[in-house]
């Protein structure tokens, strides 16, 4: 259980960062290059600033600056989302290990970095937020007229517009705070459990945010609920291999397979109804007539 | 302003120019990049050169990423054909490369031969199941292809590899020993000496001519367009769309896979402990700004090769190899934008023409 609070964070951030991006419209798959931003700026902040939540605000900061790129290109100039999404990823990968080798002369992890405070249950105050944030986020999104205005312009944004929403403002603001919120569980990983930048990071928790994402149904309590469940399976996984181990078992990959597995059949079998939001991925056109 | 920009992206709606445009921007922001550093931008770029053309050694080097490169990025380009969006070429691959690897081990005549088709059958089904899931299932492909490729990922490299095809007798460094050493019958020829080229770069582009062949010059070819211009009008013509988007799915798979065996074939000689390629992804960069043509991802695929070889030798002013995939980022951010290739995003999304948006078929 312990374990699952320090691995769960990261991925709850990120799948809310998917969910908010997507409920507005935006398919996110730049997730994974967002946090790579995100946890590398947040180490570096940390480390120059000496402060670990400084860092923890340049985490967010960056990984809403990579936002900002995706948004450009996606609703600016309507690029297709899935290919600004890629581009971010190809860009974070090579980008962050450049800096990396720039600033700290090394191309596999940085000095050690300042981290957060951990209470004597060894939880640092993040693992607490990725508790409560999905809650506040839920009521905000079902309750709040501005959580209405997001699921519209998701779901049909033309009908927003008439309304008087300002569509692509929205989506932009969308973007932005998915990637501050995928930055923030990229520091999370950096400043929150490793107290260092590692070159690997985020290590394909991006992608398996998305996967939590689509699996919660893109809720966001489902999406934490998935995270969660995710990060449990990573934490059994990493339980059993000593006993495995020592059995001569290689199962490892195995367990870390099934949340990947899992969600495929629970899409495949159409269980609950899974829905993308109508409008995703469909770039919106101000002066366009659907 | 508006003026500027017209002139800028006016050449670019011809494929080829956007993906000439983008290359060259890109190249030239790295460029700037490097000297913003303090450190000797041309010297770099003369080490650049000289590590990816300069004699047979270097050349080898770049074809052996360009075929590899050519491959992945016919495998998203031949998804692109039918309107798939293929990211699952670098889980397609790794299934491809542990078909050879397993293979490879006979020891028999034509062992190459055979483990190149086995590595495509096991890259193909792969692919051939993302393209179940959509068109039976309603699966996204974006979505089904990522979550299929960390399946790959867990368990080949953390239960197959490390777990029942480990290499005999490897004890404690199990982790990092792979399977044991294919025969040398299954090994890709050398065919200069003084360098690492091998079969690969040929078979890559007899492969680029047969899509090519393929995908412009055959009913089927024709077929999967059809069907990924505008999949209501190709399944009111007759054409059964959800059989030929499977086809081509498995053949974008089975394009991954090869490319898997070329890895373990030509250079590995074994599937390694530890197998991180990222051709797989690297090969939608390649697919983007090659425009989706075979031609265009061919020559795409032999640039970034090049970058990749000639990026090693850049750690001799101080760069670290990185530096291939920020620039291929950077290219990949500049098809993405305005205007460039719209002709091929409109047909990834189904549309025929503007304001023309044909419904899903039954």
């Amino acid at each position: 259980m312990n374990l699952v609070l320090d691995f769960a964070p990261p991925l709850v951030f990120a799948a809310l960062g998917g969910v908010l991006s997507e409920r507005a419209g935006v398919v996110n798959i730049g997730l994974e290059g967002m946090m790579r931003f995100g946890a590398f700026a947040a180490a570096a902040g940390s480390i120059l600033s000496g402060s670990p939540w400084i860092g923890l605000a340049c985490g967010a900061l960056a990984g809403a600056a990579a936002a900002g790129v995706h948004a450009l290109l996606s609703l600016r100039f309507r690029a297709d989302q899935v290919v600004s999404g890629i581009a971010l990823n190809l860009v974070a990968l090579g980008l962050v290990t450049y800096l990396l080798q720039s600033l700290f002369g090394s191309s596999g992890v940085s000095p050690p970095a300042p981290a957060l405070p951990r209470d004597r249950f060894g939880h640092s105050a993040l693992s607490y937020a990725a508790l409560a944030v999905p809650v506040l986020f839920h009521l905000w999104l079902s309750r709040a007229p501005s959580g209405l205005r997001v699921r519209a312009v998701g779901e049909h944004p033309r009908t927003a517009a008439t309304l008087g929403v300002r569509v692509l403002r929205l989506r932009a603001i969308c973007v932005l705070c998915s990637g501050a919120l995928a930055g923030v569980g990229g520091a999370t990983l950096s400043v929150g459990i490793l107290g260092q930048f590692d070159a690997r990071m985020p290590a394909g928790q991006g992608f398996m945010a998305l996967a939590a994402m689509v699996f919660g149904k893109w809720t966001p309590l489902g999406a934490a609920a998935a995270a969660f469940f995710f990060a449990a399976a990573d934490a059994a996984q990493r339980q059993l291999s000593f006993s495995l181990h020592a059995a001569d078992l290689r199962l490892d990959g195995l367990f870390l397979a099934l949340p990947y597995a899992l969600t495929l059949v629970v899409l495949a079998l159409g269980l609950g109804r899974t829905r993308a939001p109508a409008a995703n991925g469909v770039p919106y056109d101000p002066e366009g007539r659907d | 302003m508006p003026e500027l920009r017209a002139r800028l992206f006016a050449p670019a709606r011809d494929p080829l120019w956007g993906a000439v445009t983008a290359l060259v921007v890109s190249l030239l922001v790295s460029f700037v990049a490097i000297a913003a550093t303090g450190r000797d931008a041309m010297a770099g770029f003369g080490d650049l050169l000289s590590g990816a053309f300069g004699g047979p050694g270097p050349l080898g080097e770049t074809a052996i990423k360009a075929a590899v490169l050519t491959l992945t990025g016919l495998s998203v380009a031949v998804a692109f054909t039918v309107g798939l969006f293929n990211i699952g070429a670098e889980g397609q691959l790794v299934w491809g490369a542990l078909a050879a690897a397993v293979i490879g081990r006979f020891d028999v005549p034509g062992a190459m031969l055979l483990a190149l088709a086995g590595a495509a059958l096991g890259g193909g089904s792969w692919g051939l199941l993302a393209g179940w899931l959509k068109v039976r299932r309603g699966v996204h492909e974006v979505i089904s292809t990522i979550l299929l490729n960390w399946v790959a990922f867990h368990v080949v490299h953390g239960w197959l590899v490390p777990g029942p095809l480990a290499a005999a007798g490897s004890g404690a460094e199990v982790s990092v020993a792979g399977t044991e050493a294919i025969s040398r019958a299954a090994w890709l020829p050398r065919l200069l000496s003084g360098s690492r080229l091998d079969l690969g770069f040929p078979l890559a582009l007899g492969v680029a001519a047969a899509v090519w062949f393929l995908l412009t010059r055959t009913r089927r070819g024709f077929e999967w367009r059809a069907a990924g211009a505008g999949r209501a009008a190709a399944f009111a013509s007759g054409i059964p769309v959800g059989r030929r988007i499977c086809e081509a799915m498995a053949l974008s798979g089975g394009l991954a896979g090869l490319a898997g065996a070329l890895l373990i074939l030509g250079t590995e000689h074994k599937y390694p402990g530890v197998f991180r390629t990222g051709y797989g992804f690297d090969g939608i960069a390649v697919a983007l700004v090659g425009g989706g043509s075979a031609a265009g991802t061919l020559v795409s695929a032999i640039v970034f090769g090049a970058l990749r070889a000639g990026a090693t030798r850049l750690q001799l002013i101080g760069i670290h190899p990185s530096f291939a995939e920020l620039t291929q980022g950077l290219a990949v951010l500049l098809v993405a934008a305005p205007g460039m290739f719209r002709p091929l995003f409109a047909r990834l999304r189904g549309r025929a023409a503007e304001g023309l948006v044909p419904a899903e078929p039954p």
